[in-house]
């Protein structure tokens, strides 16, 4: 257990933050929900639950009976706050406990901090101070160190400057602290090493949150007048009963939007739609000037140069005899008011710290150096009997494991001693909070699910102090969607047929993988590998089937297509673009294949039956062809090898193709016997055949390839690739021994691709790479350019840019080339399905 | 480099351009373009969800809401200026953009 307290809690009026000190460092900690570094201090009571921060804050205007936000200003008062869901008052200072709780909740890694530094403004009295003080121990710190928010801020400053190895010796400065709905002014001076408050002024309502009101009103309205028609506006937008209540808080996140763009440049745009008064629809888009939102600003900014020039009266001091002004408070990232104040006091501005978590990290630093009690002086140790209790509990939870459902009832039964205990449920991608409930023998809750997903959620046991007592209790998973145990699992994959460039015949690409869960409906986006002329014969095709997507397409069972003919195209598509295939399968199996060419614009839809075998003759004619084509590429390099066994083997193969051939040639194409059917059975078999005679040394030359590959991409990525190139490399590689294990060709192949596709990147920005590339592919071949004379004299621009080392200049004169080089040159590919 | 400060920028555009569709006369064609990137972003491991028309409650952390009007009863999202936007991560989502709502109740 560390010897010194090290956590620092920055208490704020509007917003909290807790810093945790350690290795010498700081950390502000996140809060696991909302992933922000600071916290709302708004407390919400509402029916059964307690919650605090972002959630209460939404509540407060509209829920003020239940929901408490501003109740630092009430600290050390005798004020209470009624609340109607208990019915009854609560003080200040429990408040602010639930405030430090949830604070707490942001630490991590199994720590349990016992002691803290809490900070309070330069104004806060003795009693105000004991408040705190009292807060910070029924929020179960078992000690708890007070430090004033300018001193945290200024020390925030001063290790800052200790890292960059200067330290602050004697000296005097302000403290400006604009936070989001307050601000305060600290004169501070260090002396001999100790660092003092002099003076302060404050005012608890002026802060950002006036800001974005003011873009509004003084902005935003005068444009929605000049344009649609609305009446008495300012109202309708403020008032909760007015027409554009709902309209108001869009246009305010859109003014805080604005006003933090203007933060770092001179304009910002602002775009939305309204209905006005006659329900008409208006569209708005203008630009707001940063000149516009300063000339709002000054009239507050001048407000607070007020103070400050109290404070130099009453100190009887110049602003020269100050060493700069300390910005901190999220609103002082405004660069009007950094200058206003600068150029209005003569003083230099300092915005080294972060202003928003400024002082919460000074609250750390600090209680890195305040030891922690001995031992035996502690303070009694209240929630230690209820964690050996809660240790007790025996809680019985039951739930469905699976849901279609958009949420999900939960109960559990509770036993043992329940007192002063209480529960929270939190959904751990951060989209569901329970809140803090009491812990009764019986808990039901309605847990909201995440669509086609397992969500997760956590359930914890908490103290009265916010101690967590129980945290070993089971997850409650909770499989949402398609998952359910009514879904049906898909017998094999689905794949689409598509164009192999390599190989030069055609290979399946899978669209859902065997045993995905009906329904199913995926699109991608393939391109077009062939120009289709508009009212010619030519067509594409669109291919679905069912099988192994590591085996050929001719072994799989054909379940739907859709062919596009040039016939039924309202223009040319040209070869490179784009065609959507979507596929879908109900749970009744039912597909539906719709195609949509992005160049026509045009959207092709077939919807098939899962009882209605589809096969279409042209089509197995081009499949046939295709498989004896393969066939005697195998026969020969069986014959260079001299492998008898296996020449004989394709040889019967290849003669009841070229049978089958003879047969669906003199078929008509309405042919309606089942021949058809007969025919493609028998080209699947021998497609099978084909494919298992062949597979081990289509295997073993991918597996090879892929070696080659791997060490080429390896090279340049090890050489010249960023640290996410390397990490994607690597993750690359992660799949290399799962691919290698389930020994298809098509997936080995297809990682082989994916290698060399990152690498490419890589390769494409080294001289090195096109060097090579230039030299061997493009610069020594200059009979196969059509145009010689062109092509001659970029090979010069090539070797002059090689020379020079220019990579953008050689990149340009290669890309030239290969568009100069003519389609065969260029591997175009004339036969398949026309997409790839 | 992407960074995903960057992809929720660019998945937020996506989302404006699909709610500006949505109200012209046009053939789906816009629908189409924007669908092909969200397949993209769910290639990615992204997922975009519109949470427009769903009832909200307090304990809804997948939402930052401003509440509109002077009732509390069924609330209800009646404008969604952000969506949520979830990372996928095995078999689990996180989310990584709170929706940004406007809420009525009635």
């Amino acid at each position: 257990m560390s010897q010194t307290i090290d956590f620092g809690i920055d208490l704020g009026t509007t917003n909290s933050v807790i810093a945790h000190a350690h290795d010498g460092k700081v950390e502000i900690l996140r809060n696991p929900l909302s992933l922000k570094e600071t916290l709302p201090s708004v407390v919400a009571y509402r029916k059964s639950r307690i919650l605090v921060g972002e959630k209460a804050r939404e509540f407060m205007e509209r829920d003020p009976e239940n929901v408490v936000g501003g109740f630092k200003r009430k600290m050390g008062t005798a004020d209470r706050y009624f609340i109607r869901s208990l019915d009854q008052q609560v003080s200040p200072v429990d408040l602010s406990a639930q405030v430090l709780k949830e604070l707490r909740s942001f630490v991590h890694g199994g720590i349990v901090p016992e002691a803290v530094v809490i900070t309070i403004p330069a104004s806060f009295d003795t009693i105000q101070s004991n408040a705190t003080h009292e807060a910070g121990r029924a929020a179960g710190f078992d000690e708890v160190v007070l430090l004033q928010e300018p001193i945290a801020a200024s020390l925030a400053f001063a290790n800052r400057q200790e890292e960059y190895g200067r330290a602050l010796g004697r000296g005097q400065w302000l403290v400006y602290d604009l936070g989001g709905g307050t601000f305060d002014v600290a004169l501070v001076r260090i002396k001999d090493g100790e660092m003092r408050v002099l003076d302060h002024e404050g005012d608890n309502f002026l802060g950002g949150g006036d800001f974005d009101d003011l873009i509004v009103t003084k902005i935003i309205v005068p444009k929605l007048q000049a344009t649609g028609k609305f009446e008495d506006l300012e109202r309708q937008l403020k008032s909760a009963k007015g027409r554009h209540n709902g309209l108001y808080f869009k246009l305010l996140l859109l003014a805080e939007e604005a006003k933090i763009r203007l933060s770092s440049h001179d304009k910002a745009d602002i775009e939305f739609e309204a209905a006005d008064d006659e329900e008409e629809d208006q569209e708005f888009f203008f630009s707001i000037l940063r000149s516009e939102l300063e000339a709002l600003l000054d009239p507050y900014i001048d407000q607070t140069i007020s103070m400050i020039e109290r404070i130099l009266v009453r100190n009887n001091m110049e602003s020269s005899e100050l060493d700069y002004v300390l910005m901190v408070g999220g609103s002082t990232y405004i660069p009007r008011v950094r200058e206003r104040v600068g150029a209005g006091l003569n003083i230099a501005i300092n915005c080294d710290i972060d202003p928003t978590t400024a002082v919460g990290e000074g609250a750390a630093y600090y209680a890195a150096t305040k030891p922690r009690r001995k031992k035996g002086i502690s303070l009694e140790k209240k929630y230690e009997p209820l964690t050996e209790s809660a240790a007790g509990l025996q809680i019985r939870m039951a739930y469905a494991r699976t849901s279609k459902e958009r949420t999900e009832y939960f109960t559990a039964k509770v036993e043992g001693e329940l007192r002063g205990l209480q529960y929270r449920i939190v959904r751990t991608d951060g989209g569901f909070d329970s809140g803090l409930k009491d812990l009764l023998p019986r808990i039901e809750e309605d847990l909201p699910l995440m669509l086609d997903t397992y969500n997760v959620f956590k359930f914890t046991v908490i103290d009265q102090y916010g101690h967590i007592v129980r945290e070993d209790l089971p997850e409650i998973g909770i499989t949402q969607g398609k998952y359910s145990v009514s879904g049906q699992p898909l017998p094999a994959d689905i794949c689409i047929e598509i164009d192999d460039l390599e190989t030069r015949r055609t290979k399946l690409e899978p669209i859902f993988k065997k045993n995905e869960i009906l329904p199913l409906r995926r699109t991608i986006t393939k391109q077009v590998m062939k120009t289709i002329r508009k009212g010619q014969d030519e067509q594409l095709v669109i291919n679905v089937l069912e099988g192994s997507a590591n085996l050929l397409p001719a072994v799989s069972l054909p379940i739907g297509f859709i062919i596009i003919s040039g016939k039924d195209l309202e223009r040319d598509v040209i070869k490179g673009s784009d065609v959507d295939v979507t596929v879908e399968i109900s749970e009744s199996r039912d597909l539906k294949i719709s195609a949509v060419l992005l160049m026509t614009d045009q959207e092709f839809t077939n919807v098939f039956s899962s009882n209605e075998r589809q096969v279409n003759l042209a089509r197995l004619e081009a499949e046939i062809q295709q498989l004896l084509e393969q066939a005697n590429d195998e026969l020969m390099d069986a014959r260079l090898k001299d492998d008898a066994q296996l020449i004989r083997r394709l040889d019967g193969i290849r003669e009841e193709l070229e049978a089958l051939l003879t047969q669906i040639k003199g078929m008509a194409q309405d042919d309606v016997t089942d021949s058809r059917y007969q025919l493609d059975d028998r080209k699947r078999k021998l497609a099978r055949e084909l494919s298992e005679t062949t597979q081990d040394q289509a295997l073993e030359n991918s597996k090879l390839q892929y070696f080659d590959y791997k060490r080429y991409s390896k090279y340049y990525i090890d050489k010249y690739g960023t640290v996410t190139e390397q990490q994607n490399f690597n993750r690359l590689l992660e799949q290399e021994r799962e691919v290698l294990r389930v020994g298809s060709a098509a997936r080995i192949d297809d990682l082989s691709d994916r290698l060399l596709s990152l690498s490419w990147d890589v390769r494409w920005r080294t001289l090195e790479f096109l060097s090579a590339l230039f030299s061997q592919n493009f610069s020594q071949r200059l009979s196969e350019y059509p145009d010689q004379n062109r092509a001659r004299s970029l090979i010069t621009e090539g070797n002059s840019a090689l020379a020079r080392g220019d990579v953008f200049g050689l990149q340009s004169v290669i890309r030239r080339l290969y568009d100069m080089l003519p389609p065969e040159r260029k591997g175009s590919f004339q036969f398949g399905t026309g997409i790839g | 480099m992407t960074t995903l400060q960057d992809m929720l920028f660019i998945i937020n555009q996506v989302f404006e351009i699909e709610k500006k569709a949505v109200r012209l006369a046009e053939k789906n064609s816009i629908a189409r373009n924007t669908q092909r990137l969200r397949d993209k972003f769910t290639e990615l491991g992204y997922e975009l969800f519109d949470p427009l028309g769903e009832a909200y409650s307090d304990t809804r952390t997948d939402c930052e809401a401003s509440i509109a009007g002077d009732s509390l009863d069924n609330l209800r999202i009646t404008d969604v200026i952000k969506p949520i936007i979830a990372q996928r991560s095995g078999a689990t989502l996180m989310i990584v953009q709170k929706a940004v709502v406007v809420v009525e109740g009635s």
